[in-house]
């Protein structure tokens, strides 16, 4: 491939007589140790097979190791085999652009000439060849341009990215401040308006109509379910300010069980379902913050009875997998398609299927227990196939220090 | 090598290793001496004067005595800015005094890793900072001043070459906000040529990021009055 029609300058090895450019011997010999060592040209010796003989100091630099001694077709790029190198090394003064392999990994294409040899070094089958290949300083020029300019506007871009994200973190900061403020101040009126309420309806409730009764147990049980959209809103404000702090102390199994069986066995038999609590391997314990892993069980328990209908049945287990307790809360529901079942646990997040008797919730429990799960270094998951109920399981690390056993049973 | 860089390096260990490792285009060591850096002194103006801005300065002055090329000197520069998004995740919040200020550079400016520091410093300092590169249309830098009415606007310049064209934008600025507060600093100014900028009324020339620490400062303790 001749890129250009330059031609006719001096061969090293014959340098012009008579017209203005011939130069001395000992002006060649200074050019020839010039590109030998230090010019920013490759230069390369070939033999009649077109093998590299020899090299200059910047071609030693630049090929592939080994490819001195190897044919040149080898260190040239050649995507689809199509590269006829033979003939393209023309040694007609022409410059022939070839792409090569370089010891940096990052091809280079440089512009090649290439000159006959007759120097008398005995090569068989034919002469030597020099061939000459430099870059395009213009090319490389704009190259650098480029480059330098793209990286500006890349680091530009990341400093912008990084301004955004620390405003988006001040922000969520604040939304978190302002939730945790909104929701600690609103617990304790609508706590009051709860426990009035319960009073007036049983010290007056004789003296009121059956329909006044009924509002005034909607106005309680509505009151119920914002005190427990506003306990979820300050658990989330504390998990998400990064204010979760959990009061490990070694614990039972079996006694967590027991304390969340009894709790969740209250909500179960409001809609006459049936808690069935699997006694655990006796021994197992952990070092964990009790309450709080009481509440992911409430929490799930409280999930599979709203998806429950009455005379079903809900299984509450622990079972030692390995080095891992996992704890399971299986219900006989209309289960979670599973395009569902990822995106559960992420906040404000909900199934597709409906609760059983229209139970309201904040969309924020499974969230709430992904935290503190994690925060206990464990996993929660799902397993489920539709029309076949639900099994949300939780493993966590479990404890083998028999030490510890003994402290919890003293 | 100069005496200057010499003696600089020098002075402290780690500079050193880092002002080596510029030169040879050496990230991963790079990035470890800010680490350690960071460690013994946490704050981030330490870093940016102490490291950052001396290790350009001295290979500023290697490239203009002919100790350099421009490659390795344009390399200096990309690898800084590399070296400034590691640090941003420690710098940016999005809590601020009140304050601002609108940092850019001459059009042409290849070398904005000077303003960027300039900008960076006023973040460090709480303040709201709008950051314009060197592309940005200057009609553009003008209606962002009218749009954010900033404290201060700082011009940053690299190359001398450049003082002309960065004039002509402080002048279009002066003229379209009589009052603006301007500061102009640089290592172009190194070789003195800041005298016709500070000449414009309302325009002060920072030697140092030091020096414009202390002013920032100034002007927080004047808004604390």
């Amino acid at each position: 491939m001749s890129v250009n029609d330059r031609r006719g300058e001096p061969s090293p090895g014959n340098p012009s007589p008579g017209d203005g450019t011939a130069v001395s011997a000992a002006v060649f010999a200074a050019v020839l140790a010039y590109v030998n060592d230090t010019a920013p040209v490759l230069s390369l010796r070939l033999d009649a097979d077109l093998r590299i003989t020899a090299a200059n100091a910047l071609a030693r630099r630049v090929l592939p190791e080994g490819a001195i001694g190897r044919p040149l077709a080898e260190s040239v790029m050649d995507f689809g085999a199509t590269v006829d190198v033979p003939a393209l090394v023309v040694r007609d003064g022409n410059v022939h652009l070839l792409t090569l392999k370089t010891a940096a990994g990052l091809p280079e294409s440089f512009y090649f000439r290439f000159f006959a040899v007759d120097d008398g070094v005995g090569e068989e089958g034919g002469s030597a060849t020099l061939a000459l290949g430099g870059l395009d300083f213009a090319e490389q020029l704009r190259l650098r341009g480029e480059v330098l300019t793209l990286n500006r506007d890349l680091n530009n871009l990341t400093r912008q990215l990084h301004v955004a994200n620390g405003e988006l973190r001040d922000l969520n900061g604040l939304k978190n401040q302002f939730l945790g403020m909104a929701a600690h101040d609103l617990r304790k009126p609508v706590g009051v308006i709860m426990t009035y309420g319960e009073f007036v309806l049983e010290e007056a409730g004789a003296a009121l109509t059956g329909e006044q009764r009924g509002f005034l147990r909607t106005c309680i049980d509505a009151a119920a379910g914002m005190k427990l959209l506003i306990d979820d809103f300050l658990d989330v404000s504390v998990i998400e300010s990064g204010r979760l702090r959990l009061d490990r102390a070694p614990a039972t199994v079996a006694g967590i069980l027991a304390t969340a069986g009894e709790f969740g066995a209250v909500l179960a038999r409001k809609k006459k379902i049936t808690l069935v609590l699997e006694p655990p391997e006796p021994g197992l314990h952990l070092q964990a913050d009790a309450p709080k892993l009481q509440q992911v069980l409430l929490n799930l328990i409280g999930n599979a009875v709203e998806h429950s209908v009455a005379g079903q049945r809900v299984w509450l287990s622990v079972q030692r997998d390995a080095n891992e307790l996992v704890f399971a809360v299986r219900d006989e529901g209309a289960g979670i398609a599973p395009a569902d079942q990822q995106r559960l646990f992420a906040p404000f997040e909900r199934a597709g299927t409906k609760k059983t008797a229209g139970e309201r919730s904040t969309g924020l429990g499974l969230a709430i227990s992904r935290k503190i799960v994690e925060a206990h270094g464990g996993r929660i998951w799902v397993e489920s196939t539709p029309g076949q109920g639900a099994n949300f399981r939780f493993a966590l690390p479990a404890g083998d220090d028999k030490e510890t056993v003994k402290d919890v049973k003293r | 090598m100069n005496p200057d860089v010499v003696q600089a390096a020098a002075a402290d260990p780690l500079y050193s290793r880092y002002f080596d490792a510029l030169l040879a285009g050496d990230g991963e060591q790079c990035r470890q001496v800010v680490e350690a850096w960071l460690e013994r002194d946490p704050d981030l103006r330490g870093l940016y004067e102490g490291l950052f801005r001396r290790a350009l300065y001295a290979v500023g002055k290697m490239w203009e005595h002919g100790q350099v090329s421009v490659a390795t000197e344009h390399f200096a520069t990309a690898m800084t800015e590399r070296m400034l998004t590691l640090v941003y995740p420690r710098l940016f919040s999005g809590r601020h005094s009140g304050k601002s200020a609108l940092v850019t550079c001459a059009a042409n400016e290849h070398h904005q890793v000077g303003a960027k520091m300039v900008a960076d410093m006023f973040e460090m300092h709480g303040w709201r900072c709008w950051f314009l590169g060197a592309a940005t249309p200057l009609q553009e830098i003008l209606d962002l001043i009218g749009d954010k009415r900033p404290d201060v606007v700082a011009l940053s310049l690299t190359l001398y070459f450049n003082a002309d064209a960065l004039y002509a934008m402080a002048e279009a600025i002066r003229k379209a906000f009589p009052d603006q507060p301007m500061l102009v600093g640089g290592q172009a100014f190194e070789h003195g040529g800041a005298e016709r900028f500070e000449r414009m009324p309302g325009m002060r020339h920072m030697k140092t990021l030091q020096e414009l620490g202390a002013w920032i400062e100034s002007q927080e303790a004047h808004v604390r009055q």
